[in-house]
């Protein structure tokens, strides 16, 4: 609803300026905002829309200005202020961790940080989450329980928008594009939202380049561009046409006439190409051709992009492809620029042949060749000397594109080049374009901008990975490519088959580990049967749990996405810390214990402060634990403290105690991870920082408490491996290190972190020990032991891989 | 001036420079004299850890979180080689270590690549691999170098020893090729971004199967000259490089996650490491006290060395 005459906003923006070094993103930038009222914040990429959303959330300070909150000003405005005053953002980017499930994800933002328990937190939460995403979203399928990667795109910005709704004292709700990724029918329900939101009296700031979504959904619609205001417009008074007038959009608009490419001949010629995302795909691209390809978002085209480009390597049914092709992209973060590089490596990379001599670049012609491009595009910067990131996106996205046509390529493919570019900037790349086909050369470009594709000379419009329409010349306006756009093609019917509970069951990343060790478990029983019996068992479980343990202490680092590559010497400390001082002065050792946990957290926060790779930290480590512990103990000696050994003898009825003791560490894990509050976020951390950060939780925190355990488990390790050598050795554990990582890597976790899997890390553990035993047993040469365990390494790994990518698919290069 | 100030300043050979400074100088004051054979002496001793540090750089600078920890390995197996085939001629003896080497790496390389295994996780199952190798050898292999060859590895060329003489001159070369080359330059980039790299052309797995083959090439000849400055191959032979070319590759400023990397630091890097163990024996410290005061000086090198 529309704010009255005289009503007091409830938060106000007053010449908010905010400068990246000489870049003015913001400048006087002013935005009131009220109780219940929609804000429609539209201008072009590049207007500064996002940076004023990041100081409004306060995740960004701001350079000059200030915020009003109820009548008077707020000097310290941060994220924690922010989210008290009731300020909640649903991000494009999507805050959310995919390793987590769904309702873990709400759990993050809504649990209490406190350390006290709470009774029964995760039914609570569960129906909490179910009755928010039924209330807003009815009808949508999505099972809480389940990790969020198993959901679609649209169910994951659903999810990020309830995330926001469940704030207690939402006051102000950012939505950030929120319908991109979202099917029309959601999308409408999101209006609905919107609308109910409004009339509760939360006012909501609606970011769209959908401006006629954004004229349905908002009151009022405030317009940026280049980091400054440029105009305020209530909804029912403004026509579309208009909007794109204010944003200097259709000034630009120049009709004309393309040539007659029929008799040129065809550099790419399509025919009946199915894929993954594609059904029947039928185009050609003559010579100096501009193609565009259009649709919805999300409609195939990126498919067909990649498929293109992998046809300049790999022969592929149905592309037939006459010439070389250069790949631009306007995702340049992730698929453009080389941070490390200046302007003139990232031109050149494409095209070395060309500036090199016999045999080595010649530093003479990459410099000419770079300033000539450098001089054509007029960039705005120093020289061709510096770096690509001290430049704008629009000017990387210019350096980028000179890379394209400096490869030389026959056909070069645009994929949405003008994201996030200034209006300025983006004349230069049409005006470039231009040129590209004068030169001769071929174009694919696709745009999310259909403005955009009035530049080419032939449309080709995608829905649901099929082509729905080509338009020519002068057909090609953006009316006429919305509607082809919508244009309905003949839905397959695609029916998830639903797993069976054995196949969910077989999925599991414990399941690997469990099979095998039944299976060796089986065949160590057949060659010997003592292992049956209380004894034997006894004794071999015995011989595992140093191996249970470290790997269990592994496994919380792995978890982190770091490595211990210390934790064989880390043992060997605690070995002599136990055998020397724990036997001698049980107090001193006790603090040794206590002080050895200590050094784990501290190596944990100098890697995450720091910035230092915890593979290097952590061998560099080592170095001071084999000190230390060469101090404590030069040569072997020592003995297992009496009480500790006492303890591990103790007979329990039917299960042996090495039994109990491996599998209560693997549950207390499972629970730790899995049950409690803190568990979320240190799995969590492993898989988006940004999300556990915009969710109020600290990173650091986290990774300390994750080194702490495993420190703490490193101290178990430490002392069960005391009590099988009844003894001290500074030098005698190196081996865990590389055997604890294996049993991380067996027993079902991922290397790249925030995949724990406790119970599979102890029964893969296990396995490792039985592996050795049996080996012995059937007499094999003693050597080849460490082979066996490298191939069964790589043979599950190398299954793990050919699984996935059966289930994945996609492209690898 | 000021400019150029700033430029060495932040050049990595900074760090590991003023580490050998500061050691050479505590190694004086130790000994009581100002020595010049300890930088004679250290640079002969320093050429394992600088060939196994510059060929850990090259398959770190691939990207992706690349390193090779099965490298002692493949010198120790190596090493076995040269002795068993330098009994009949010298070259073929170096050759084939060098090949088997490059074999090794090119098996490494293919399970990372084509099994998209972590290079880590792959490199140590290698490892077992290659080690079970070097134990079914060791006992029917030669373990004695060719005495020819290991009055090459002693000869001085200039006050220079031939070893330091030749791992000098592959460090040139290697310098070309990484700065100055179409590969070096596709190395960095892939290591930089592999998406990026790909979409510009470059062939990605090549490039990143070139680098552990070169990693390779490096271990085996390391192996071969290793094997006859110890007078023999033995089965823990490479164990002694392992840490210190890791330190070197690191405090040499190269970047954990790829695509920078510095040459001359790595092996300003190799040749610091071997000062600190020279100070470490001179000063009379006893085992301990060496390794803690190598893990801190380490660690703190990483710290000052690191580029946020």
């Amino acid at each position: 609803m529309r704010h009255k005459e005289g009503q007091k906003p409830y938060l106000s923006l007053k010449n908010i300026d905010r400068f990246f070094g000489i870049t003015k993103a913001l400048q006087g930038v002013n935005l009131d905002i009220y109780a219940g009222e929609v804000i429609g914040l539209v201008g072009p990429n590049g207007a500064g829309k996002s940076t004023l959303m990041k100081i409004l959330t306060g995740v960004l300070p701001r350079t000059d200005g200030e915020i009003i909150y109820n009548g008077a000003p707020e000097e310290t405005y941060n994220a924690r202020v922010a989210k008290q005053i009731g300020v909640n953002c649903a991000y494009q980017d999507l805050s959310l961790c995919t390793n987590l499930s769904i309702f873990e994800n709400f759990a993050m933002l809504s649990v209490s940080h406190s350390p006290a328990p709470i009774r029964n937190w995760r039914n609570k939460t569960r129906t909490e989450v179910r009755n928010l995403i039924d209330t807003y979203f009815p009808e949508n399928n999505i099972d809480i329980m389940k990790p969020l990667e198993t959901l679609s795109l649209t169910d994951r910005q659903v999810v990020e928008i309830c995330k926001t709704l469940m704030a207690d004292n939402l006051k102000i709700l950012i939505l950030d594009e929120p319908t991109s990724a979202l099917s029309s029918d959601k999308a409408r329900q999101l209006h609905k939202i919107v609308a109910d939101l409004s009339a509760r009296g939360v006012a909501v700031i609606y970011i769209s380049h959908k401006l006629d979504e954004i004229r349905v959904v908002s009151d009022r619609i405030v317009l940026l561009t280049n980091g400054r205001n440029k105009g305020e417009f209530y909804s029912d008074e403004i026509t579309q046409e208009e909007l794109i007038a204010h944003m200097g959009g259709a000034s630009e608009k120049k009709k004309r006439t393309s040539p007659d490419f029929s008799g040129q001949p065809d550099m790419l010629k399509i025919t009946d190409l199915n894929a993954r995302g594609l059904n029947h795909i039928n185009l050609y691209l003559k010579k100096g051709e501009i193609m565009g390809i259009s649709g919805l978002a999300g409609s195939g085209q990126q498919e067909l992009l990649q498929q293109i480009f992998s046809a300049r390597t790999k022969n592929i049914r149905g592309i037939e492809l006459n010439g070389r092709l250069s790949y631009v992209s306007g995702d340049r973060a992730a698929e453009g620029v080389f941070p490390f590089w200046n302007i003139r490596n990232n031109i050149l990379i494409a095209n070395l042949d060309r500036v090199k001599g016999r045999l080595l670049i010649d530093g003479k012609k990459a410099d000419q060749s770079a300033q000539s491009w450098y001089d054509k595009l007029k960039f705005r910067a120093q020289g061709i000397d510096s770096n690509i990131m001290s430049l704008s996106g629009g000017n990387q996205q210019k350096a980028l594109i000179a890379r394209g046509i400096a490869s030389e390529a026959d056909i070069i493919i645009l994929n949405d080049p003008t994201a996030g570019v200034d209006i300025g900037t983006k004349q230069d790349i049409y005006r470039l374009l231009d040129e590209i086909r004068q030169m001769g050369k071929s174009v694919i470009l696709y745009s999310t901008e259909d403005l955009e594709m009035e530049i080419c000379d032939r449309v080709y419009v995608m829905r649901d990975g099929c082509i729905t329409k080509e338009l020519k010349g002068d057909e090609i306006h953006v009316s006429s490519l919305v509607k082809a756009a919508f244009i309905e093609t003949e839905k397959k019917e695609i029916k998830e088959k639903p797993k069976s509970v054995l196949s969910q069951y077989m999925a599991a990343p414990w399941m690997l580990p469990l099979i095998t060790l039944i299976v060796i478990f089986a065949a160590n029983v057949l060659i010997n049967p003592n292992l049956m019996s209380y004894t034997g068992l006894r004794m071999k479980i015995s011989s595992a749990l140093p191996l249970v343990l470290a790997a269990l202490g592994q496994m919380f680092i792995v978890m982190c996405g770091d490595v211990d590559m210390g934790n064989g010497y880390s043992i060997g400390l605690v070995n002599v810390i136990a055998g020397i001082w724990l036997t001698g002065n049980p107090l001193l050792g006790l603090l040794g214990l206590v002080g050895f946990t200590g050094l784990y957290m501290l190596l944990a926060a100098l890697i995450k402060i720091r910035q230092i790779p915890a593979i290097v930290v952590t061998m560099g480590a080592q170095f001071v634990w084999y000190g230390l512990a060469l101090l404590i103990c030069p040569t072997p000696g020592g003995a297992c403290p009496q009480w500790l050994s006492a303890f591990l003898r103790l007979k329990l009825p039917v299960i042996p105690l090495p039994v109990v003791i491996a599998v209560l560490a693997g549950l207390a894990c499972w629970y730790l991870l899995f049950r409690c509050r803190y568990g979320i976020i240190l799995r969590g951390s492993g898989n988006n920082v940004q999300a556990l950060e915009r969710s109020g939780w600290s990173h650091l925190a986290a990774k300390v408490t994750a080194y702490g355990i495993a420190g703490f488990f490193v101290v178990l390790a430490g002392l069960a491996y005391t009590s099988t050598c009844n003894g001290a050795d500074a030098n005698s554990s190196v081996n865990y290190n590389m055997m604890s990582i294996a049993t991380v890597i067996l027993g079902g976790c991922d290397m790249a972190g925030g995949v724990p899997v406790p119970m599979g890390v102890v029964m893969a553990a296990v396995v490792m020990n039985l592996i050795n035993s049996l080996l012995t047993a059937m007499k094999m040469n003693s050597n080849f032991q460490t082979a066996i365990i490298g191939l069964i390494l790589i043979g599950v790994l190398a299954l793990k891989f050919l699984i996935h990518r059966k289930e994945r698919g996609g492209y690898e290069s | 001036m000021n400019h150029k100030m700033k430029k060495v300043l932040e050049s990595p050979v900074i760090w590991p420079l003023m580490g050998c400074i500061i050691l050479y100088a505590l190694i004086c004051a130790v000994s009581g004299a100002v020595n010049v054979r300890v930088i004679t002496s250290g640079l002969k001793l320093c050429v394992f850890a600088m060939l196994l540090g510059i060929a850990q750089m090259i398959v770190v600078t691939s990207g992706k979180g690349a390193i090779d920890i099965s490298q002692k390995y493949i010198l120790t197996l190596t090493a076995y080689i040269s002795c068993e085939l330098m009994q009949y001629s010298i070259p073929l003896g170096l050759g084939m270590a060098v090949l088997a080497g490059m074999a090794c790496g090119l098996i490494n390389a293919c399970i990372n690549v084509y099994l998209n295994i972590h290079a880590m996780i792959t490199t140590m199952a290698t490892g077992y691999l290659y080690y079970t190798v070097i134990l079914l050898v060791s006992n029917k292999f030669a373990n004695s170098p060719d005495s020819t060859f290991v009055k090459f590895t002693n000869t001085n060329l200039a006050g220079i020893n031939s070893m330091t003489a030749l791992v000098i001159a592959i460090a040139m070369i290697l310098y070309l090729v990484l700065y100055k080359s179409k590969y070096g330059m596709n190395l960095h980039a892939v290591g930089q971004k592999r998406e990026a790299a790909r979409l510009a052309g470059i062939p990605v797995h090549k490039t990143v199967i070139t680098a552990f083959v070169i990693n390779g090439a490096l271990c085996g000849l390391a192996g071969a000259l290793n094997a006859a400055y110890c007078g023999g191959a033995n089965q823990d032979l490479g164990t002694t490089y392992f840490l210190p070319s890791i330190a070197a590759c690191f405090v040499g400023g190269t970047n954990a996650a790829g695509g920078r990397s510095n040459i001359i630091a790595v092996c300003v890097g190799a040749f610091m490491m071997t000062l600190m163990s020279t100070f470490l024996n001179a000063a009379n410290i006893s085992v301990g006290g060496q390794r803690l005061i190598q893990g801190i000086f380490i660690v703190l090198l990483l710290v000052a060395a690191t580029k946020k």
